[in-house]
Order: structure tokens, then C-alpha cells, then sequence
């Protein structure tokens, strides 16, 4: 520093200082007070029970939350909730680092991917009739479903299944009726695509047209459904080979595309978004998730049911999915009981979750009164003996985004179904290869 | 001075810079190579396998897989469609702000800048509704005169269509840096020319843009960087689609690394990415380097 | 016209600057096409922005149909239900994180920045040029591709779930010291001189000579650090566990499932989020004008 500095520039250094080191301070503190904890999760503290549930959702189960903690005695649970599509990106990384929540929610389909790491506790010591779980109470296709080796590694909460949703008031004005003077949603192939013709119209008469009598919202179940009916195997017995281009699965999505491109009763697809036409009231017929309640249920002008998905293919059959609790591998003593109290209470109460737009898992809550008042989850449930989960294969989301844009192909117009299911064939059998490549590094007792 | 002071500047003069440096390393320098030894690695997360060192393996995968050329080729297609339009969009406003009375000044700036203090979540889902083909806003209006067009939904539109978005979410930032630029440029030299019978193009051309030109260079490099890291707009409006013709190289990593869990590769190909934004903005430096030596 | 703060020209230029627009010939012209031209994008620019506000005032079902700009029932239930309940939607609490945290961000770059970008514009340190280059060279790593490292640093650290974790690593982005050093280099050196000869001290000649300079520079780079901050995504949502510590933007995009958004709920909370920033945007454009009218005057 200068020797001999001006008064005015010493004052003007300090003031600096201060400043420089204010804030700094101030944030040290202040990490004090709200910190404080150290590396990874603490054997004290809340039981972390994280999910993807945003929406009315996240607030269902919020307020399940909140009586299960007033009735509860050991530690209080903290629910934290995200976007699911960040949801398992967040999940993965806090597992790595050591933070994985001690109660999560991952979807059946996910969950294959989530067994292989090391944080998810097998259920097997848990989930029977002793601890107040009785495994025979869910059906056996879902339990099959989150077992692995023999072993659950969770507890399935619920089922949301795809549906027909169908506007009431579009039926009745296209006299798609039955003697009673009520809508009647079709159910084959055949009375599918009459209806379709007949409430896709142009309303207003600039020879455009303005209200379709399908529309894809969501291609992956959509099309998955589809191809389901259609009798389509998705991967070999073995899992060493991808049959996505198999005959039956061709055949389905030429049926999809040919419901834009030939029999133009729908809109060129836009995926999610066109949910919103349905809620316009500008389309009158929709295969979506039960799930989708929740956004009808303030469509106050709309006057809607649902149906189980017409039979398009040979068979019937249905897409699914299921939310399922899992328990952090690590979880010990007190926390280990309270974590599985939660896990019981909130599939015992699944009615109330099933209230805002989901159906029960469990047999005995869909055998009461209650359950077949609500009338579009009951509609959905009857499709349950017949529901088909994603593949259950560990590169699931690779898988989904090759199958994503095969579909996306093949509905644009932009490949034919074969080429386009072709093509995705071969790229998810290169990701098979690298996947086996690893598993055959894999320490033994770990393998695939 | 003598030498104890002369040591004292400096010592005193890196102390100037320690509290940055310190931030620097353990939040950029360390990550990034721990991003680059990575990259070298076979890592998977869920993997039973451990990671195991591959070399280059990551990245002949990523320069043999079409994944990784087609998401460079929508990351360079977005920067050549969004960088140009929002500089020249964004030089005109900026000039026509300076040229306006004060109070309009201010109020003119702050709408310009407004759209880019919305969270990218709020403005994404607004355009992702504008945007809908069937139910949307613009095809609404537009259905009005009998036309419809496939924002989102076409393939060869559907980046334009964001590139748009972005236009509207982002010329403020550059506005309010080329009206900073003007206002340092002398009104003598403006008057000057006037008097000599200089119009207001040729004013343009001859004294506002050289003089604007190191201006111009930081808001081009600048925007020319954060086009290639564009993603919100694509998470949140296309997810990439339709067909991956939106996927651009920093969604792909992000997929690579967090959806499918492959570390490695995700960082090998965020180091590619990198070495790709390094060069064109070195090479952008360069150019204009140049042009100011012919024509100064 | 001089009377006028807001009149008076910044810059080096400042000197030179005196006449007033209206005396360029031909400016009436200019000025009308450049009033048009305003208009125009600022109808672009705004257009989407107050639809955000209108449509946050309509019920859902009437903001899935749109028919028409200006809702037909005005009501306030979105904006009644967002604030109304506490417990499921601490949006003030939200508020108020977002709140902390944007200044201290702002805080902690400009402090830290500016002093690092004087030392390698100002000071003859040896190496300054390349550690110049190696921080410039970092502007161009994506945020994204950062993530899992600095997640098991902040980990590490045990900041994770603490504001810290927002604020810290922020302080280490490079457009700040950038930009501050391209200004600290366009100020003559001679007033620098000048200090150090009356017997400045470095620090005295960061903080009396260089940082006064540089207001419109701080001001702009504070402005943008604390919108950047303000609408920082990706970082609170992997850094933060606790709901109750989520920043706003996180917060809202709680109203949007996977599936649908409620898309009254999330304008009304969009309103919410933006219009806090928008008036202390409008109040630091102020600062930014003044802070350019007073620089270089004082040299």
C-alpha cells in the first residue's frame, strides 16, 4: 500500500472493506441459522417423503400428509414434492450424494430402474398381512409388477389407467345415443370410427373443420394401448431382443395414423396440448389417464363421462401406470417403523387419493359403495384384468424416447409406421447390447 | 516507490482477486474437471458396473452416434436463426430508444427489457399455448383470415417458431447495452457530420457503428454464447420435438446425463460442446477484429 | 432541457455531449419513425406480458376457450386460492426467499467481481492475462452440464438445502468480471495517475476513482445478476429439498403437473412472481440513467 495514503482514501479503503466484507459475513451467518446441517441425511430430524405429485395432486396428498402426522407419535413426516419430469432427475443426484428421502413415490415402469441402485429397500420383510399389508389384497398383475428377484421393492398406491373420456353433449347432438336417449360410447373397432365420423364436423361452415371426434393427447399411451389391443410383444422372453417392429404393433400404429391421414377424424397430433381441445369441448372422444380429472373438474361448462377404451385391435387391453411407495435402503429402528406406518396409512386412506382422479390398487377399497360413486374411476377400473404397465426394462426412458418418435413419425405422416418402428427396433437393440456390455462387468450377485 | 511497496501493490493486488478466484475454483474450475475426467470414464449411475476408464471411447461414441449430429446441427440452426434477428432487432430499437425524448426513453426501455424478468417457466407455458396448432392462441386469430400455421407441429418450423420466442423473451438484454453504447458516442461527431451533409443512414454506417463496434462484438459473442446453451425454451415449449428437430446439444446432454443416467458421455459431449462454443467465439472475435483494421 | 437530470448525457463523452437532440436537422422525422418503431415492439414485447395479467383474472374454464382478450367475468378466486392457503402454497414464503437471495446474489457478484475485474484490468499483476482468458473461456460452459459436480461440492459442503447453496457458487459465474473488466479498461488511466500521485492507495483508487466510474456498469450488471437470479431455474430446483425453500419460480411450476397446468393458478402466481421485479426494474432504470448522467463529471 502507499506509505503515506490521504485520510479521505484510508476512510474510502475501510468503507470498502466493510462492504467487501459485509455481505460475505452476513451470508455466513445467515447459512448458520439456516443451516447447520452437515454432509447427507441425519439420523434425526423429519422422515423426508418426496413425490412428483404437483397440482391438485400434491395437494391431496399434502393434506394426507398433514393427518397422518397429527395422529402420528414418532417423528413428524415432511412431504416435498416436484414436477415429476424433474422429479427423477433430482432423485437419481440426491441418491448419489447420499440424501436420498427416507419415503419416495417412483412410477412402476421407473422402478425397474430404480431397483438396480442401492437405495431402494427391498420390501419383502415388510409388505405382508402381518405388518397390515396383506399382499393377496392387490391384484397380482400390479404386484408382479414391482418384484424383482422374487423380492417387492415397494408398495403400489395406485393405479391410473387410460381411458375413454367423451363429451356428453357432442354425443347427444350427433344422436350417438342408445332407446333411452343416452350417449353411447363405442366399443369396437367398428362403432369407434362411426362415431368418429359423425362428431367430426365443421360447426360454423368456412369449410374448415372445427370439431374432431378423436384426438391423440398423449402419443406413448395412446399408442401403447393400441398396440396392446393389437396383440403387440414389445421385447423377446429373454429381454435380448427389441420386437417393437413385430407385425401386430405395425399394424396398430397404421391403424393410429390412418385415424389423421385417411379417416381424418383427427387433428394432425400435438401430443399433450390437445388435451385442451377436449376441454374446449371441441372433440368428442380422448384416451387419457384417469389422472386427467383433475384438470375437467374446474371445466365447468363441459359435460363429460368416461368409458373403457373401445376394443380397436383383437383384444381388449389397456395402458397403466402406478405410483409406489418406496423406503431408502438405510432406514433403521424408529425411523424404519414410522416410514412404514406412512407407506400403511396412505394406502389405507387410497380412497381419498383416488378421490382427486386415480383408482385404488387394492381390491377391498374398490369393493365399497364409495369407490363405484366415483364415476369415471369406476368406468376406468373395469379395464383393470386387461392393463398393460411399460416394458420393464432398466433403459426404460431411452426406450420411451425411441418409441416417442416413432410414433411422432408415423402420425406426422413423415415415415411409414414400418420404417419409423424399424428404425427404433435397431437403436434399442444397440442400447440391449451396451446394457448387456455392462451388466456382464457387473460384480457377481449384482447382475442382471 | 521502493521494492517492499512494489511488493505490497501486488501481494495487495492478488488479494483483490482472491475472493473471486476462490469462487471460481471450487464452483467452475473444479466441477469442469471433474467434467473432464469423467468424460473419460464409462459411468453409469444405475449401472451394477463400476466406472471404468475408457479414454476416448465417449467420444467416438458421440461422433458416431446421429443423436449427437443432429443436435448440433438444431443448436447451429437456433443460433443462426436467433442471434442475427435479435441483434438487428435489438440495434434498431436501441437506436430509435436514443433518438426519443427521456421520460419515453424510460418507459420504451423498460417494455422492451419486461419480457426477460418472466421466469422461463411462466413464459414457456404461455407460448407453449400460443403456439398449439388446433387450440392455440395465434392459430385462432389467424384461422380468422383462413390460414393455420404448424408453430410447433412441423418439423422445419418448429425452431423458427422458438426463435421467435426468444426474439420477444430476449431483446432486452442487448437493447439496453447498444443504448449504454450510443450514449458514449460523442454528438459533436454526429453534428460535425450533419454539417458536412451526412444523413442519418450514413451517420449510421460511418460513426454510430464503428464506434459502436467493441458494443457490438460483447453483445454478439454474448448472444452467440448463450444461444448455444439455449434450453429452457426447448425444455419447456417442444421438449425437443417434433421428430428431435428442437433437441439441441445442451437438452441432449442433459437427457444423456440425467434422464439416462450416462455421466460419462454427458460429459464428454459437454466438453465437445464447449470446444464448439470456444471456437466460434474465438472465430467471431477474430472477424471483427479484422473488419475494424480494414476499415479503421 | 439541462435542468433535467435524465437530460444529461454519460459517458466519456459527457463533456462533448451538450447539444440537445432536437437540434439535429432532420430530427423530426427520425423521431416520429422512431416513435413508431417503439411502439411497435414495445406492443410485441408487451402484448404476451399483459395477456399473462388479463388472462390471470379469468376463471379456467374461460381462459381454455379465449374468447377474447379481456376476461368476461373478472375474478380474483385464482389469485384468493394461491395466497389463501399458507400451508399448501407458501407462496410469500417463496417470495421472500426469492427476495433474500436475488440481492444477495446481487451483493456478493458485484463486490466480488468488481474487485477482481480491477485487479486484472487495473493492476499490472503478472498472469492477469491468462487467468483473464481462463475465466473468460468458462462463460461458455453450460450452467446444466455443471450440475452433478457442483451438487456433490455444495453436498460436500453441507450446503445443500440452505441458501448458500444458491448464493455461493453463483458468485463464481464469469460475465460479471467480464463485463466490468472491458469498462475498468475504457477509463483513462490519467485519472487513475492523478490519484495515486494525491496519494491514493489501490484500495482508495477502486473505490474513489474506478467504482464511481463504473455505476452504470454495476448498475446494469446488478440488474441483470439479480433477474438471472430472480428466474434461476435449474439450481433451486436441485439444490433445494424443503418446499418452504424453493425460490418463486420453482414454486409456481408446482401448478403444473406432468400433464396440464391450472392454468389460472399458475398466471395468477406468474402476476405474482413478476410484477415485484417489474417495480424494481422501473425504479432501477432510474438508477441506471442517473448513474450515467453523474459519471465521469466527477473526474
Amino acid at each position: 500500500m502507499n506509505p503515506r495514503p490521504q485520510p479521505l482514501g484510508r476512510a474510502g479503503a475501510k468503507a470498502a472493506c466493510t462492504i467487501a466484507c459485509g455481505p460475505i459475513i452476513l451470508v455466513c451467518v445467515l447459512g448458520f441459522l439456516f443451516g447447520g446441517c452437515g454432509v447427507g441425511t441425519s439420523d434425526r430430524g423429519p422422515i423426508r417423503f418426496w413425490n412428483g405429485f404437483t397440482g391438485p395432486d400434491g395437494r391431496t396428498m399434502l393434506r394426507l400428509v398433514k393427518r397422518f402426522n397429527c395422529s402420528n407419535t414418532g417423528p413428524r413426516v415432511l412431504m416435498q414434492r416436484m414436477d415429476w419430469g424433474t422429479y427423477y432427475n433430482k432423485l437419481m443426484v440426491a441418491g448419489i450424494g447420499g440424501r436420498a428421502p427416507d419415503v419416495f413415490v417412483v412410477h412402476v415402469d421407473v422402478l425397474q430402474r430404480f431397483m438396480r441402485t442401492s437405495f431402494v429397500r427391498p420390501m419383502d420383510d415388510l409388505f405382508t398381512k402381518a405388518n397390515g399389508l396383506d399382499p393377496a389384497d392387490f391384484d397380482p398383475n400390479v404386484r408382479r409388477a414391482v418384484t424383482r428377484h422374487g423380492r417387492p421393492y415397494g408398495v403400489p398406491l395406485d393405479v391410473h389407467i387410460l381411458g375413454m373420456y367423451y363429451n356428453v353433449r357432442l354425443f347427444r347432438d350427433a344422436g350417438i345415443v342408445d332407446a333411452a336417449g343416452r350417449p353411447r360410447p363405442p366399443t369396437n373397432r367398428e362403432e369407434f370410427l362411426a362415431a368418429a365420423r359423425r362428431l367430426t364436423r365443421d360447426t360454423d361452415g368456412d369449410g374448415r373443420i372445427d370439431q374432431w371426434g378423436f384426438v391423440f393427447t398423449w402419443f406413448r399411451t395412446n399408442v401403447y394401448a393400441v398396440m396392446a389391443q393389437f396383440g403387440g410383444k414389445f421385447f423377446s422372453a429373454d429381454g435380448r431382443r427389441c420386437l417393437i417392429a413385430g407385425p401386430q404393433n405395425v399394424a396398430a400404429l397404421q391403424f393410429c395414423a390412418d385415424l389423421i391421414h385417411k379417416y381424418r377424424v383427427a387433428p394432425s397430433p400435438q401430443n399433450f396440448d390437445s388435451w385442451i381441445g377436449f376441454r374446449q369441448g371441441r372433440v368428442g372422444m380422448a384416451f387419457e389417464g384417469v389422472y386427467m380429472l383433475g384438470s375437467l373438474e374446474k371445466q365447468t361448462d363441459l359435460d363429460y363421462a368416461g368409458a373403457p377404451l373401445p376394443v380397436l385391435g383383437g383384444e381388449p387391453a389397456s395402458w397403466a401406470g402406478s405410483h409406489v411407495l418406496c423406503l431408502r435402503a438405510d432406514l433403521r429402528g424408529e425411523r424404519l417403523k414410522t416410514a412404514w406406518r406412512l407407506v400403511r396409512f396412505l394406502s389405507d386412506n387410497s380412497l381419498d387419493w383416488a378421490a382427486g382422479g386415480q383408482i385404488p390398487v387394492r381390491r377391498s377399497l374398490r369393493n365399497t359403495a364409495r369407490f363405484r360413486s366415483m364415476r369415471v374411476q369406476a368406468q376406468f377400473a373395469r379395464q383393470l384384468p386387461n392393463i398393460r404397465y411399460g416394458p420393464a426394462v432398466p433403459f426404460i426412458f431411452e426406450f420411451y424416447s425411441e418409441f416417442d418418435t416413432a410414433v411422432d413419425k408415423a402420425l406426422r405422416g413423415t415415415a411409414s409406421p414400418a420404417q419409423a418402428l424399424r428404425e427404433a427396433a435397431e437403436r434399442i437393440d444397440r442400447i440391449i447390447e451396451r446394457e448387456q456390455a455392462l451388466a456382464e462387468q457387473a460384480p457377481a450377485g449384482r447382475s442382471q | 516507490m521502493g521494492e517492499s511497496t512494489h511488493f505490497h501493490r501486488r501481494a495487495s493486488g492478488y488479494l483483490f482477486l482472491l475472493p473471486y478466484v476462490v469462487l471460481f475454483v471450487l464452483f467452475l474450475a473444479l466441477p469442469l474437471a471433474y467434467g473432464l475426467g469423467l468424460s473419460l470414464f464409462r459411468w453409469e449411475l444405475v449401472s451394477p458396473a463400476p466406472a471404468r476408464f475408457i479414454g476416448a471411447g465417449n467420444y467416438r461414441e458421440a461422433l458416431g452416434d446421429p443423436y449427437f449430429w443432429k443436435a448440433l446441427w438444431a443448436t447451429f440452426r437456433f443460433v443462426l436463426l436467433q442471434v442475427p434477428i435479435t441483434i438487428v432487432f435489438a440495434l434498431f430499437t436501441a437506436v430509435a430508444l436514443d433518438a426519443v425524448s427521456a421520460r419515453r426513453q424510460a418507459f420504451y426501455r423498460a417494455a422492451c427489457f419486461l419480457p426477460g424478468m418472466i421466469s422461463i417457466s411462466v413464459a414457456g407455458i404461455v407460448w407453449r399455448w400460443f403456439f398449439n396448432n388446433e387450440f392455440g392462441l395465434f392459430n385462432a386469430w389467424l384461422g380468422a383470415v383462413g390460414v393455420k400455421v404448424p408453430w410447433i407441429s412441423d418439423p422445419r418450423l418448429a425452431m423458427k417458431s422458438l426463435a421467435m420466442m426468444t426474439l420477444w423473451w430476449s431483446f432486452g438484454g442487448p437493447t439496453v447495452i447498444f443504448l449504454a453504447g450510443l450514449k458514449e458516442i460523442p454528438r459533436q461527431l454526429h453534428d460535425a457530420a450533419a454539417i458536412d451533409g451526412a444523413g442519418p443512414v450514413q451517420r449510421f454506417r460511418y460513426i454510430t457503428l464503428p464506434l459502436l463496434r467493441p458494443v457490438f462484438l460483447f453483445v454478439v459473442v454474448m448472444s452467440t454464447i448463450g444461444g448455444f446453451q439455449m434450453f429452457g425454451q426447448a425444455f419447456m415449449i417442444t421438449r425437443g420435438g417434433p421428430e428431435f428437430s428442437t433437441r439441441v446439444l445442451v437438452q441432449y446432454i442433459y437427457e444423456t446425463a440425467f434422464t439416462h443416467y450416462r455421466m460419462g458421455y454427458g460429459a464428454a459431449m459437454s466438453w465437445m460442446l464447449f470446444v464448439v462454443i470456444a471456437v466460434f467465439s474465438l472465430v467471431q472475435f477474430r472477424l471483427i477484429r479484422e473488419r475494424r483494421r480494414h476499415e479503421i | 432541457m439541462k435542468s433535467d437530470p435524465d437530460r444529461i448525457p454519460g459517458g466519456r463523452a459527457a463533456a462533448e455531449r451538450t447539444a440537445d437532440t432536437c437540434a439535429l436537422p432532420g430530427s423530426r422525422g427520425r423521431r416520429i419513425a422512431a416513435e413508431a418503431f417503439l411502439l411497435f415492439a414495445t406492443l410485441l414485447a408487451l402484448f404476451p406480458v399483459v395477456l399473462i395479467f388479463l388472462e390471470a383474472f379469468k376463471p379456467d374454464a374461460e381462459i381454455v376457450h379465449f374468447r377474447g382478450i379481456l376476461p368476461h367475468r373478472w375474478t380474483l378466486e385464482n389469485f384468493l386460492e394461491v395466497l389463501g392457503s399458507p400451508e399448501e402454497v407458501p407462496i410469500l414464503r417463496w417470495f421472500a426467499n426469492s427476495v433474500f437471495i436475488s440481492s444477495m446474489v446481487t451483493l456478493l457478484v458485484l463486490v466480488v467481481d468488481s474487485l477482481a475485474a480491477f485487479a486484472l484490468a487495473r493492476l499490472n499483476l503478472p498472469g492477469r492475462r491468462w487467468m483473464f482468458a481462463a475465466i473468460v473461456a468458462t462463460m461458455m460452459v453450460p450452467g446444466q452440464v455443471l450440475l452433478v459436480p457442483v451438487y456433490l461440492i455444495l453436498n460436500r459442503l453441507g450446503w445443500i438445502d440452505t441458501p448458500l447453496a444458491l448464493i455461493v457458487p453463483a458468485g463464481a459465474g464469469a460475465f460479471g468480471v467480464f463485463l466490468l473488466h472491458q469498462f475498468f479498461q475504457s477509463i483513462p488511466r490519467e485519472l487513475e495517475d492523478a490519484a495515486a500521485i494525491d496519494g491514493c492507495s489501490t484500495l482508495g483508487i477502486y473505490w474513489h476513482v474506478v467504482l464511481p466510474l463504473a455505476r452504470p456498469a454495476l448498475a446494469t450488471l446488478g440488474v441483470f445478476t439479480f433477474i438471472g437470479s430472480w428466474n434461476a431455474f435449474l439450481g433451486p430446483l436441485v439444490f433445494m429439498d424443503s418446499v418452504d425453500k424453493y425460490t418463486l419460480p420453482v414454486g409456481v411450476a408446482l401448478f403444473q403437473t406432468s400433464y396440464y397446468a391450472e392454468y389460472g393458478y399458475t398466471l395468477a402466481a406468474s402476476v405474482i412472481c413478476t410484477l415485484p421485479v417489474l417495480v424494481v426494474f422501473v425504479l432501477f432504470s432510474r438508477q441506471i440513467i442517473r448513474g450515467i448522467s453523474l459519471t465521469g463529471l466527477k473526474g
